[in-house]
């Protein structure tokens, strides 16, 4: 039984990505990319067939479980673009900064907007960053991880998407501010799509992701304890 | 005898994305465990990440034998956040207004994010360029 979940599931899920990736190719728009078509598509034969989410995604894990050494590759674009790097380390260091302060105040005074509750609020500040990063500063911080979970798929779908009508948008110049957009903004899923702009930006952006989450990690203790004293 | 065995090995290493996927994969097994010896609260695939660019960089590994493997990865990593995605069957509570609320938050925030990091970033690289 069990064997039949994974591999029905596993089928039906690479079939319709496939199939997402080939109607976004010939009809390339915002709502065309395989990571929203194939998600709908799922969960509607989820809904119509009473599938659980538990009994979908004990077919699945091994996928998300694949996204920890598609982060590992992106070791070779981050290498290849290391003169661009080390240039301009002094840029990417501060872009993260920058933004990772951007993401926990806005985050923090839309929330309070939004009249949001703790738990929500608390879930939400780290949903910029990619998902082991996220679950790791979730839990530190006192959020729930299945929702932070949530959010940080939302924020990658939805951002790449934003990223690239910011990207027409604003008049930036270098590829290090366009790389920065997508890594800080929409970490993997904003990377993907900043590869396919351009493979120099695309590194920019995976280099700032996994700083951005490094980075956060690293403070989670001390955005708690300014959380606690706020 | 020895040599064109280690040659032959090589030039597999260095046209089989399989075997590119399946070491990349080791690279990953081998930052958790790494991350899990030393008892440090970073994921194990960023310990990988910086180990391959650390051979890279030293040299003690050539580019050749991971970059078809990693352009594989890149290219469907889309794929691998589809699962996840169905989660939100678990929380039919953001179908609702709070849904919308939540969904505000998030691309506001987002949108303030990018464009703060972008500009600062490209402000930044302009006035260096001036200056030089």
């Amino acid at each position: 039984m069990y064997i039949i979940n994974i591999i029905l599931w596993s089928a039906l899920t690479i079939g319709l990505y496939y199939a997402g990736k080939l109607f976004g190719r010939k009809f390339p728009a915002w709502w065309s990319s395989p990571l929203l078509t194939a998600p709908i598509l799922l969960i509607t034969i989820a809904l119509v067939f009473h599938v659980s989410y538990k009994e979908y995604i004990s077919g699945t894990r091994w996928m998300i479980t694949m996204l920890a050494p598609a982060t590992v590759a992106f070791a070779i674009p981050i290498y290849e673009q290391r003169a661009l790097i080390r240039k301009h380390w002094f840029l990417l260091a501060g872009g993260v900064i920058v933004g990772s302060i951007t993401a926990m105040v806005s985050s923090w005074f839309l929330a309070e907007l939004f009249g949001l509750n703790d738990q929500l609020r608390l879930s939400l500040l780290p949903r910029s960053l990619s998902t082991p990063f996220a679950l790791i500063v979730s839990g530190e911080i006192g959020g729930t991880q299945g929702l932070t979970a949530v959010f940080v798929i939302i924020t990658g779908l939805f951002g790449a998407t934003l990223g690239e009508i910011l990207l027409k948008s604003l008049p930036l110049q270098s590829a290090i501010a366009k790389g920065s957009l997508f890594g800080m903004g929409a970490h993997a899923v904003g990377t993907a799509k900043a590869h396919s702009i351009s493979s120099e930006i695309g590194a920019v952006s995976g280099l700032i992701m996994v700083l951005v989450g490094a980075v956060n990690v690293l403070a989670a203790p001390l955005i708690e304890a300014f959380l606690l004293n706020f | 005898m020895l040599r064109t065995g280690s040659v032959i090995f090589r030039k597999h290493c260095h046209t089989n994305v399989f075997t590119q996927i399946g070491l990349i994969m080791l690279f990953w097994l081998t930052g958790d465990a790494a991350v899990k010896a030393v008892g440090v609260n970073i994921p194990g695939s960023i310990a990988g990440l910086f180990l391959i660019v650390a051979l890279l960089t030293t040299k003690q590994m050539s580019v050749h034998s991971v970059r078809l493997g990693a352009r594989w990865f890149l290219g469907e990593m889309l794929l691998f956040f589809v699962p996840a995605v169905l989660v939100v069957l678990d929380h039919p509570e953001l179908f609702g207004i709070l849904g919308l609320k939540i969904f505000a938050v998030i691309l506001l925030s987002t949108a303030v994010v990018m464009t703060a990091t972008a500009v600062f970033v490209d402000v930044c690289y302009r006035y260096i360029g001036r200056r030089q």
